[in-house]
């Protein structure tokens, strides 16, 4: 059974019945529960203790959960007009706050023309909800984001990318963090979709970047079931849970892209799913290899951010200039990689006490007892600091923080 | 009469593989209880309030904790079967 505090008790129930177990009884706790003095708790505890035993006693008569197996998405009958068809999707909550293009079957089935896999293989389960993302229903949410049809086998394979352990995306959908799903597209199906690598690749503008990342968030939602305020426990969210999406500026790089880096051949295409929290400009004029090294590194150590606390995987994203700058001062990637890294530690000393305990538990194995005076870094290892070339002309690169609780997954489109 | 179309519905419904049924016990007395701590503020005063108070009141014979990593990772796949070998319930925590 579980014990929840009483803000989180939609996300219990909601999450009880994706994992199968329906009538998991739950005891409830005040929220904040972290609020709590010590002499309070006790209290709580004389509480939660007559619950559970009323909650495991016959007297809690358990129901039977129905098995659901056609996995087919239904139809359903609207008024042949767009903001009728919209005033429907809005009222069940199934849009990112957008309009949406009706997915009539007509257009799932052009969709689906772009892949050759069956409408219902089941391409992964999607946490919180566990819903099964088949084909036809990543199809039906990629029409609703405006999606070419041409762009189905990139979500194909990112939605195999999210399901995947390593990516944690049960942790992602379900946090309070504001945590965005960030595709990064490599290889020759980038130019081929039109994606933009290059000025304002993070922003808005390009249609191919804006719909894949809208179609994943649709995914995430609705086959996830990860609602705001109900399984997605965001207290703030961020913009780029909109859409988070772009190709690497492979052709201004001076070093391998990152899918052959990861063991990819140059040729092949592929998508990189990665956990981001959030983008903070780096913007310097320094062309001193050595300088751009420091000042990068000193804009990351945070207090209050989870690559410091949990041992992530932040991102570094290389405005193609300052990739020319290092790798023109003979910085090979991972060189790149090992200074910033060493550079960017975060002495513990900064951290809130209770912020300290938690990092001595949870990165023990890592880093071995932590004291005051430790230095730690971002992550656990250089290798573990990614590194992208993305970005127009300009000085401005962008360090993009990680969840933490997440690594980077890559696959191969097909 | 108003023209109509058909639209796809974008959701997908909680999938179940098979039945999945909640087994009850007749009573905490001689049980073994678990906790999983998810290291949020508090719960482990709460663990530890709770241990006490089963032990005494309610008749467990006795109790196995296990702290996470983290709020957001799952508990191991030792702990998990030392949960699943040792334990008649187990109680883990969600939210803050």
């Amino acid at each position: 059974m579980t014990v929840c505090s009483t803000a989180f008790e939609t996300l219990g129930r909601a999450q009880s019945k994706g994992l199968a177990h329906p009538d998991l009884p739950i005891a409830l706790v005040p929220h904040p529960f972290g609020a709590i003095k010590r002499d309070g708790i006790r209290e709580q505890a004389l509480r939660t203790a007559f619950d559970i035993a009323y909650l495991v006693s016959p007297a809690a008569a358990p129901a039977t959960a129905q098995a659901i197996i056609d996995l087919r998405a239904p139809t359903i009958q609207l008024a042949d007009d767009i903001e009728a068809v919209n005033r429907h999707f809005r009222e069940q909550r199934w849009t990112d706050g957008f309009p949406v293009i009706p997915p009539t079957p007509e257009r799932v089935e052009r969709m689906l023309a772009c892949t050759s896999r069956k409408f219902d293989d089941v391409v992964g389960l999607v946490a919180p909800g566990y819903g099964a993302a088949t084909v036809e229903r990543i199809a039906i949410n990629a029409v609703m984001a405006g999606c070419d049809p041409e762009y189905l086998p990139v979500l194909i394979a990112a939605v195999d990318a999210i399901a995947s352990p390593q990516f944690n995306l049960q942790g992602i959908q379900a946090t309070t963090n504001p945590v965005a799903a960030w595709l990064i597209v490599n290889g020759p199906i980038a130019k081929r979709l039109k994606m933009n690598g290059g000025a304002n690749c993070l922003g808005q503008g390009n249609w191919a970047n804006a719909t894949m990342g809208r179609a994943l968030r649709l995914i995430m939602q609705n086959i996830g079931r990860a609602m705001p305020g109900e399984m997605d426990r965001a207290t703030q969210g961020y913009p780029g849970k909109f859409s988070f999406c772009c190709a690497e500026n492979e052709d201004e790089s001076p070093w391998e892209p990152l899918h052959v880096e990861r063991g990819f051949r140059r040729q092949q295409s592929t998508v990189t799913v990665v956990g981001a929290e959030g983008i903070v400009n780096m913007n310097t004029r320094t062309k001193i290899v050595s300088e751009v090294i420091r000042v990068f590194a000193e804009s990351m150590p945070r207090p209050a951010g989870n690559d410091y606390r949990t041992g992530g995987q932040p991102w570094i994203v290389l405005c193609p200039e300052y990739a020319e700058i290092l790798s023109g001062g003979g910085l090979a990637k991972a060189e790149v990689k090992r200074l910033i890294w060493e550079q960017s530690k975060l002495p513990a000393s900064k951290l809130a006490d209770i912020d300290f305990e938690l990092v001595q538990h949870a990165r023990r194995a890592e880093l071995g007892a932590v004291s005051r005076d430790t230095m730690i870094p971002a992550c656990a290892s250089p290798a573990e600091l990614g590194i992208l070339v993305a970005g127009g002309p300009g000085t401005h690169s962008a360090y993009v923080q990680s969840f933490g609780n997440t690594r980077s997954v890559t696959r191969e489109i097909i | 009469m108003t023209a109509t179309m058909s639209v796809f519905d974008p959701i997908a419904p909680y999938r179940v593989d098979g039945e999945q049924k909640y087994t009850t016990l007749d009573n905490l007395k001689g049980k073994v209880v678990g906790f999983v701590d998810n290291t949020k503020p508090n719960f482990d005063h709460l663990i530890e309030d709770l241990a006490e108070v089963l032990k005494s009141q309610y008749g467990v014979a006795s109790t196995l904790k296990f702290k996470k990593r983290q709020a957001s990772v799952p508990a191991g796949d030792a702990v998990m079967q030392e949960l699943l070998e040792k334990c008649d319930l187990v109680i883990t925590g969600s939210g803050d």
